[in-house]
């Protein structure tokens, strides 16, 4: 297998663009990626395209606004971890050296079902019978809280963090901090959380141009090395499961971690799935930046924070910058480039050499989740 | 109350094959017990997710078990009465199970708790309400 790297990323602000269709959302960021590579749009030799509920045809929609076309277009479907997903199979026709250039992109548009929880697959018995994303992360957190002690004020505090974060980034949905008391005090959704426990609904896009690293050099002098590509789906549990051990994760992050040859101690910086609250914290621990039940005093440290030992999810995470579902994975990988070519300005995490990102994705009965992806990049 | 087949499947649109009600109104869960390997899973499926096998039969769920967990739901899709209190309940034999949990207030709501399965009204369908399994605690 050869080596590859990212050459070029980009994207829009996450944002409601009830006003704009798909492909129109999509275009900008493949156009700021294309030219943040330095390639032309010949160059380019496949696309793979992520989005969970763009419906058919969505990276062709998207890639004929910028007339690139007649190339392989693949639309990958991954729930959360829909072009995170693409990256994967992206990486592995370049290393494979398929191709040497290849764009990915994510895109969603979830203004057009209007608001409230996500739509899920209404053929999963337990989705049938009630089960809304919030309430299968709130009833993880319950657990949490009763086995390791963790207080309501705990939990809120990620919120407070990820909007801290969140309010230097332009891409950000959101970019005011807020107080714990305005997160405790809420408009409540599914119990422990509030409303600023949980992500936004919005639109996005992102985009990543990857090639060889033999070829990457044509393009540019700073190219970001993938440092490893994972994608796992969950396995199919029928009885008791421990809720507050996310166990894909733990099984992904030990594939990464090897693949790599790097450790959890080794990461300067990680952008991780805080879909929700609770799962920032039980992600620093299946990530292995903290012992079982210790995640909240990793928070509380500030390790987490920018100028923190591991700095999570600098963007704003999906809390603060949003969680247009396709356009997640693209975007984690857009922000953690951007820090270890210390692009990012007054969110720069000094020194990043090595980055993470982490995304999950679906909530199908049985399943810790459907899938999840762990990249790894560095410089 | 007497239920006729018929009025189950408009009354339990949700649960199909994997609730049972007995002509006095009692409910049984129903799962999937495997003939070859023994496996055990909720909701009753044609196949066995273990061994793929096909020669799997009905198996009546335990109708009490413990609280898991929970979380009260207020924002859930059109057609749900919220809030509701969601939860998985584990059952003796391994066997976890996604219910409505009812009868209780959620302030009383203890971990672990014991819990025994009976139905409730869950929301309103074209047909006007709907019912479903439910748990709620065990007394004594
Ligand atoms: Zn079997």
């Amino acid at each position: 297998m050869r080596e590859v790297s990212v050459i070029g990323v980009g994207m829009i602000p996450f944002a409601k663009y009830r006003e704009k269709t798909l492909a129109e959302i999509g275009w900008p960021a493949v156009k700021a990626a294309i030219e943040d590579a330095g390639v032309d749009k010949k160059d380019i030799e496949a696309a793979y395209c992520g989005s969970a509920l763009g419906g058919m045809m969505s990276g062709q929609r998207v890639l004929k606004q910028l007339g690139i076309t007649g190339l392989p277009i693949t639309n990958v479907e991954n729930a959360c971890s829909s072009s995170s997903s693409a990256f994967r199979q992206a990486y592995i026709a370049v290393a494979a050296g398929v191709y040497d250039v290849v764009l990915v992109l994510g895109v969603e548009k979830l203004t057009k079902f209007g608001g409230g929880t996500l739509p899920l697959e209404k053929e999963d018995f337990e989705v049938t019978h009630g089960l809304v994303m919030p309430a299968l992360y709130g009833m993880r957190a319950r657990r949490y809280m009763h086995d390791h002690g963790l207080t309501k004020e705990q939990l809120a505090s990620v919120a407070v963090k990820a909007h801290k974060h969140g309010a230097k980034n332009e891409d950000a949905q959101y970019r005011n901090e807020v107080t714990l008391e305005e997160v405790l005090g809420a408009r409540e959704i599914a119990d422990p959380f509030t409303l600023l426990h949980c992500c936004p609904s919005g639109d996005g896009a992102s985009a990543v141009v990857i090639a060889s690293a033999e070829k990457a050099k044509q393009f540019t002098t700073k190219p970001v090395r993938v440092a490893c590509s994972e994608v796992n789906s969950g396995k199919y549990m029928t009885g008791f499961r421990d809720m507050t051990t996310p166990e894909i994760t733990v099984r992904g992050a030990k594939q990464a971690y090897e693949e790599a040859a790097i450790g959890p101690d080794d990461v300067d910086v990680a952008e991780v799935h805080d879909a929700f609250t609770i799962a920032e914290l039980l992600y620093y621990e299946a990530l292995g930046f903290c012992d079982k039940g210790e995640s909240a005093k990793l928070l509380e440290d500030g390790d987490t924070s920018i100028g923190g030992r591991i700095p999570i999810n600098p963007s704003g995470g999906l809390l603060s910058k949003g969680h247009p579902i396709g356009a997640t994975g693209t975007a984690q990988i857009v922000e953690v480039v951007r820090q270890l070519r210390g692009q990012s300005g007054n969110r720069q995490v000094e020194g990043a050499k090595v980055g993470l990102t982490h995304c999950t994705g679906g909530g199908i009965s049985g399943f810790d989740h459907g899938a999840c992806s762990i990249h790894m990049f560095s410089v | 109350m007497a239920q006729t087949a018929e009025n189950i499947h408009e009354k339990y649109p949700l649960d199909g094959a994997a609730l049972r009600l007995a002509t006095d109104g009692t409910p049984t869960l129903i799962g999937l017990e495997c003939a070859d390997c023994g496996t055990r899973a909720f909701p009753p499926a044609p196949v066995c997710p273990e061994c793929m096998s096909e020669n799997v039969r009905d198996f009546e769920l335990p109708d009490s078990g413990s609280l898991y967990t929970w979380s009260v739901v207020h924002v859930a899709p059109k057609g749900w009465n919220v809030p509701y209190i969601a939860g998985y309940v584990d059952l003796p034999q391994s066997v976890r199970v996604f219910a409505h949990i009812v009868g209780v207030d959620a302030a009383d709501l203890e971990m672990d708790m014991a819990v025994t399965l009976t139905t409730t009204v869950v929301g309103e369908g074209e047909n006007g309400t709907v019912e479903s399994y439910a748990f709620t605690p065990a007394k004594g």
